[in-house]
């Protein structure tokens, strides 16, 4: 049971809900569209302790009721739980095989992603959109990504990038149309990396 | 008609921005996230009853209306006509419900919404088109169970498609589909591209805008990402071929555009003119002109000229 907090003691959430959802909703459209295109965050808002800026931005616009958030052991804590359910009222799970957003950092442990939901053949789209929380994405060429959004190849790169998340994508992209989409979130940069993408690791 | 507008705030407040409420909106918006990771895939959503019936576009609007932020500039255009009811009632809904700018002009909009027609000029990377759809389900008049239809999709089960091209040459002698007209999408899915004209199905191939289909009655949205694979579906000896006109845009001389064909009296006399009225006008004010403009001479404006597949 988590312990109820004052709501003086929330942090707020968009100041406009409608204009800022909408803006990082577009934010989040031009990076799915253009995988591994780098997009800067429009718009500052405060985060709770385990989660950075761009993963509560990202939910704050695509999370409420309807959907269940499951937050990595490294991500969790009061704060983020009191404040997703304050500002997005989804309700939050312990077992990420029920999540439809996951949130996880990178430099924890990454056994939870087998466990994901990825839709099943009929529906793929019933399956689960992972945030990972990353110190810093940049253009660099230790990815080259190709596929539907890119016109030739996009360079990308995540510093501390496992081995074990590569050999998962890659068993990932072979499920397709099932599979799991990454958002790759620093604080103030979004990437995203649909389940269509073909990653050649330099 | 160029409507400019500074303060989105100023918009008519007894609806939220863009009339639908958010929860409504972001529901929609995970639907856009997952169509385009799943290229050609209908991903089912709540769709809304729109202020407007079935078949006026409450699919393309519910999108329309999740995507649009304050400081995009829209475009509606039905069958290439910016000045036709349908495209008239959905800009005016959308200058008053989210305060936005509208424009006629296919390069300076950011969203263009569509019914039935790909814009003749290319667009770009930063914008969007919003496709209105009737059927979504390019199996469906094959195969009218939605569970039957699923599993064809799930398993790429595609033969009776292909057959249905086939009965078009044997009755025919050739692929008699003229619009709507079947696409398989990045080598995986079977897709309708909504009742374009095939003339329109190249455009859609590696297409640099993303691309965006929300059919309101049968509830469903899919989508293309920019520089996707787009392939209208043929045999190797009956190639795919788009349709073509002997005659050129009466107005404007174009002979690359999509013409629809306007009877003018009851003695046979006929022209053809551009769909894309933007397009049209823009070569109109480049100084290009056809036989049937007003500019020209009388005596003139005249045209035999007949459709040739």
């Amino acid at each position: 049971m988590i312990p109820q907090p004052r709501t003086a003691d929330l942090l707020r959430g968009f100041e406009n809900a409608a204009f800022d959802s909408n803006a990082v909703f577009r934010t989040l459209l031009d990076a799915m569209a253009h995988p591994g295109r780098i997009y800067d965050l429009p718009l500052d808002v405060p985060a709770p302790a385990g989660l950075n800026k761009s993963a509560t931005a990202f939910l704050l616009a695509m999370a409420d009721m309807d959907t269940t958030i499951w937050l990595s052991p490294d991500c969790a804590s009061n704060a983020a739980n009191a404040h997703l359910k304050f500002h997005c009222g989804s309700p939050i799970t312990e077992t990420p095989s029920t999540a439809d957003f996951a949130v996880a950092r990178l430099d924890g442990d990454l056994a939870f992603i087998k466990k994901l939901p990825i839709g099943n053949a009929e529906y793929p789209d019933q399956s689960a959109t992972l945030i990972l929380q990353v110190e810093d994405i940049s253009n660099k060429a230790d990815m080259i990504l190709q596929g539907p959004g890119i016109k030739d190849s996009q360079s990308l790169s995540v510093p501390g990038l496992p081995a074990a998340f590569h050999a998962w994508r890659a068993e990932n992209h072979h499920l397709f149309p099932c599979g799991v989409d990454v958002i790759f979130a620093a604080d103030h940069k979004i990437a995203a990396l649909p389940r269509t993408t073909r990653i050649e690791i330099r | 008609m160029e409507q400019t507008v500074n303060n989105p705030a100023q918009a008519s407040s007894a609806y939220n921005f863009a009339y639908l409420d958010e929860q409504t909106k972001r529901m929609i918006r995970r639907a856009l996230l997952k169509a385009v990771a799943i290229p050609g895939y209908q991903v089912p959503f709540a769709g809304r009853e729109m202020p407007m019936p079935y078949g006026w576009g409450t699919g393309g609007v519910q999108v329309t209306a999740a995507v649009i932020g304050p400081d995009d500039t829209l475009k509606v255009i039905d069958q290439g006509a910016d000045d036709t009811t349908n495209a008239v009632s959905i800009r005016q809904f959308f200058a008053k419900t989210a305060n936005v700018a509208t424009t006629e002009k296919t390069a300076k909009a950011s969203i263009i919404q569509t019914r039935h027609r790909i814009p003749e000029k290319e667009l770009r990377e930063d914008q969007i088109l919003v496709y209105q759809v009737p059927i979504p389900e390019p199996l469906r008049f094959l195969e009218p169970r939605e569970t039957e239809t699923r599993k064809m999709h799930a398993l790429e089960e595609y033969g009776l498609m292909h057959v249905k091209l086939y009965e078009d040459i044997s009755r025919h002698g050739h692929i008699a589909t003229t619009y709507a007209y079947p696409v398989m999408v990045n080598d995986r899915y079977v897709m309708d591209p909504s009742p374009t004209p095939k003339f329109d199905n190249p455009k859609m191939d590696m297409m640099a805008a993303l691309q965006l289909f929300g059919a309101g009655r049968e509830k469903r949205i899919y989508a293309l990402p920019p520089y996707t694979k787009v392939k209208s579906l043929d045999f190797e000896d009956h190639p795919f071929e788009v349709q073509s006109w002997k005659d050129e845009c009466g107005m404007c001389g174009a002979t690359d555009s999509y013409l629809d064909e306007v009877i003018l009296d009851d003695k046979g006399n006929r022209m053809f003119v551009c769909s894309d009225t933007d397009y049209c006008s823009e070569r109109q004010d480049a100084g290009h002109r056809g036989p049937q403009h007003h500019d020209q001479p009388l005596g003139t404006s005249h045209s035999n000229g007949k459709a040739a597949e």
